[in-house]
């Protein structure tokens, strides 16, 4: 008992009176602990969060009905929800139909606007999404060749026995169809085939051709691996009657090497920092250490053994290392959390089996930093040592 | 004596200065290569970006919106504009022509099949060798722009390649499925100008529409939808700069609504709007847009890489700053019986502190010079492993390095100094 309140105030004492000094160190340590900390949570969380940004190229995954007919809302829901919902980012049903606008062939297709504007993000409108009914969204192309404008009204013609009228039933308007109008809220830019469509709701598409739960395709956006994405994919298609899941192959292979790059980016630079971080913590250690070298000397003189010397500096090693460690846990946490809050506007995951193991490492570190100069000064004669050489 | 005193320094504490020197070394190789590497991972990255393929798409003014649904009900050609083939290699001419990376036409017509259901044929250049006017030769094609397909059986087909028959073809491997053919095998295809047996070379699944076509050299395309020398499109795959502010404006406006000064900022800079705009007047009666999906993605990609690597570069520098004058000042506070010394001997304040400042400098400037090779090292390292080509070192790095070094060794030392000049020297020299 007496001799461990000896040993703390030893410790203790040290590290109080040599105030400046040990501040130093610690300062090293902790510094050492924050990068550990915070590059090792920014690598673990990249891949997440950079997939996320990745959805911006729209969606990965379709469905498509598998025996060539049509897709019924609940078959799409059915699939839709095999998916985890907190990865699913965007789902879109589409349903396309030929109408004409005064004779002209055309292709409408009708979506929910809410889904395609989170499928595909990069659709920009010039001016905005529909939100009503009647409203539609043009693309470019057909806006151009219509001669629309925003605020425009088009109507678009759906024919019912999908024949084209013979120049007589024309004349005579003896046709089967229906006829709406719709006003033009945006003209849609993407530079793909999107621009040659005229976008309306699911429900007018209803209307306008008055067969309702028949879609032809859905989009999906799924923030998930490729490997996760192949078996979404398959067991979808398993289990799912009459819908096909597929992958598109141009986002998900495409997205699986630029963020394996990517994170074999983040991997390598965590390594090299954190192997100089640490020898310039190791580094350091040992100077302040060394220092020592004449109270090590002056110790073993008053008859004190090798082993109470080590461990009475490896204990002072020890703690300082674990305070480092838990201040730097905590500064590497800020860090990561203010890296995500800026690059990616959300909030990082955080592993509490960081701390440990960054407490572990800044303690292994700062004791093998010791022990080599203090191991050096004890094997040297005491006298040498307090003599300065 | 000044020289003396710093050469024995120097000398005598080798250990202890070969410390100060490898510490300042490592902290500056962090410096160096976490510098290089933020400054170039922009160009890298955009590099794998181009996975995606083409980010521009050129097609003819007049070009009719229907002709797509047109084409496919009749197979004959309403009256659509064409580009030319002979002003393909104008692209590479233009202001940006260096950051083009591939670019291919295309020829894209319905051909009836065999068993009498129709497919979309699409003639294309794989890798075709193209000699331009200005004498730069280049290879482009449609390789790399669909580096996400995948080849099931057979091979690429290749134009410089001797054993590629004319007549050689790729097949999507749903119609392949559908017609049940295989690699070597022909097929016959009709159009209403002629028709033509092509010699399947290979079966891609590109996972999307295009399993659903047939591709093949241009000239056969051409003989059998257009005519010798007229294309329907060109995919374009170029280096680009995110748009900005600006860019928006001349996208949205024209770049006519623009200031004079504007102007040839965009003009200048690698928007992908202000290449389009440079391919439009390359190419006469061609109108150029930007693939939204892909350009527009690829500047929100850009833009979150670059900033994590400038933090994460600006943390690992804070780290090695922090490191170096943390050295420094250990060390410099280890010192305090010779400073008592020189005190107590009689030596004024700015002479000891020119001395102790003269030796850590000396041992900086050789670690920080030893660092920079070293941190060009691990640049390389990184760029190699992760990117396949090396880093380009970027010369500003080394004023950069050079002045943290300084600013670092001098924060770590001076305030030690200073402390250690305001003890007595009695007090020093006594152990306090």
């Amino acid at each position: 008992m007496k001799k461990q309140t000896m040993f703390l105030r030893m410790i203790t004492a040290s590290l109080l009176r040599r105030r400046s000094r040990m501040l130093v160190a610690l300062l090293a340590i902790a510094v050492g602990a924050t990068i550990l900390s915070g590059l090792v949570t920014i690598y673990y969380d990249v891949p997440r969060q950079m997939g996320e940004q990745f959805r911006s190229y729209g969606a990965n995954m379709i469905f498509t009905s598998s025996n060539g007919g049509t897709l019924s809302e609940e078959a799409l829901n059915q699939a839709k929800e095999q998916i985890k919902e907190n990865q699913l980012v965007g789902f879109a049903p589409y349903r396309y139909e030929n109408i004409t606008v005064n004779e002209r062939p055309m292709m409408a297709a009708a979506t929910d606007f809410d889904g395609a504007a989170k499928t595909s993000p990069y659709w920009r409108i010039d001016g905005s999404w529909p939100s009503q009914p009647g409203e539609a969204l043009v693309g470019k192309e057909t806006a151009q060749t219509l001669a629309l404008n925003t605020g425009d009204k088009v109507t678009l013609t759906f024919d019912l026995d999908k024949k084209p009228a013979t120049a007589d039933e024309a004349a005579n308007a003896e046709r089967n169809q229906n006829n709406r109008e719709f006003s033009v809220v945006g003209i849609l830019d993407t530079g793909g085939n999107e621009e040659k469509y005229i976008f309306i709701s699911t429900e007018d598409m209803e209307g306008l051709t008055g067969k309702s739960d028949s879609f032809d395709m859905a989009e999906l956006s799924v923030s998930a691996s490729q490997n996760e994405l192949k078996s979404y994919a398959d067991s979808i298609s398993k289990k799912t009657d009459g819908v096909s899941a597929r992958l598109v192959k141009r986002v998900t292979q495409s997205e699986n090497t630029v963020l394996s790059k990517l994170q074999a980016l983040v991997l390598l630079v965590t390594v090299i920092v954190l192997l100089l971080t640490m020898i310039c913590v190791a580094t350091t250690m040992m100077a302040v250490v060394t220092e020592r070298r004449k109270e090590v000397g002056l110790r073993k003189a008053l008859g004190a053994s090798n082993r109470s010397i080590i461990v009475e500096f490896m204990g002072e090693g020890l703690l300082l290392g674990g305070i480092g460690g838990l201040l730097g846990s905590l500064c590497g946490f800020i860090f990561a959390q203010a890296v995500s809050m800026n690059v990616f506007n959300s909030s990082i995951q955080f592993h509490w089996l960081l701390i440990p193991v960054t407490v572990l490492v800044s303690v292994l570190v700062t004791g093998l930093s010791c022990l080599l100069p203090v191991r050096s000064a004890t094997d040297v004669d005491p006298a040498l040592v307090l003599k300065g050489e | 004596m000044f020289f003396r005193m710093i050469k024995g320094a120097l000398f005598r504490q080798k250990s202890k200065m070969i410390m100060i020197a490898v510490t300042i070394a490592l902290g500056s190789s962090l410096a160096t290569a976490m510098l290089n590497i933020m400054l170039d991972v922009g160009d890298k990255v955009n590099q794998e970006l181009k996975a995606y393929g083409a980010n521009i798409t050129v097609v003819p003014k007049e070009n009719s919106v229907l002709d797509s649904l047109y084409d496919l009900d009749d197979g004959s050609e309403t009256a659509a504009a064409h580009l030319k083939e002979e002003d393909l290699g104008k692209i590479k001419t233009i202001f940006w022509g260096f950051n083009i990376l591939d670019f291919t036409p295309f020829v894209n017509t319905a051909v009836t099949l065999s068993d009498g259901s129709t497919a979309k044929l699409t003639g294309t250049w794989f890798n075709h060798h193209l000699a331009l006017n200005t004498g730069e030769e280049l290879d482009a094609g449609i390789h790399s722009l669909r580096s996400w397909w995948e080849i099931k059986n057979g091979q690429w087909l290749d134009e410089q390649k001797e054993s590629i028959p004319a007549n050689g073809a790729l097949i999507g491997s749903a119609l392949a499925e559908r017609l049940g053919v295989n690699t070597g095998d022909t097929i016959e295809v009709k159009t209403a100008k002629g028709s033509q047996s092509l010699q399947i070379a290979g079966i891609y699944d590109a996972g999307g529409d295009e399993d659903e076509q047939l591709f093949t050299l241009l000239p056969v395309a051409q003989e059998l939808a257009v005519a010798k020398g007229l294309i329907d499109s060109i995919e374009v795959s170029a280096l680009t700069t995110p748009d900005n502010e600006l860019a928006r404006k001349a996208a949205t406006k024209g770049p006519a609504a623009l200031s004079p000064a504007d102007y040839e900022t965009w003009y200048c800079t690698a928007y992908v709007s202000s290449i389009c705009y440079q391919i439009q007047e390359a190419i006469p009666d061609s109108v150029a847009s930007a693939v939204r999906q892909v350009a527009e993605s690829e500047g929100t990609i850009l833009d979150k890489t670059q900033l994590l690597m400038i933090l994460i570069t600006i943390l690992s520098l804070f780290g090695s700053a922090l490191g170096i004058s943390n050295l420094v000042t250990a060390s410099v506070m280890e010192r305090s019986n010779e400073i008592g010394l020189l005190k107590a001997i009689g030596a004024r304040d700015y002479r000891i502190s020119g001395i102790v400042l003269t030796e850590i400098m000396i041992t900086a400037v050789v670690g920080g010079v030893a660092g920079y090779f070293m941190g060009y090292g691990f640049a390389q390292i990184i760029g190699h492993t992760v990117f396949a080509s090396s880093i380009e070192m970027k010369p500003m790095v080394i004023p950069l390095v050079a002045v943290l070094i300084v600013i670092v060794t001098l924060a770590g030392s001076i305030p030690a100094i200073r402390m250690l000049l305001r003890l007595r020297p009695a007090e020093v020299l006594h152990g306090r």
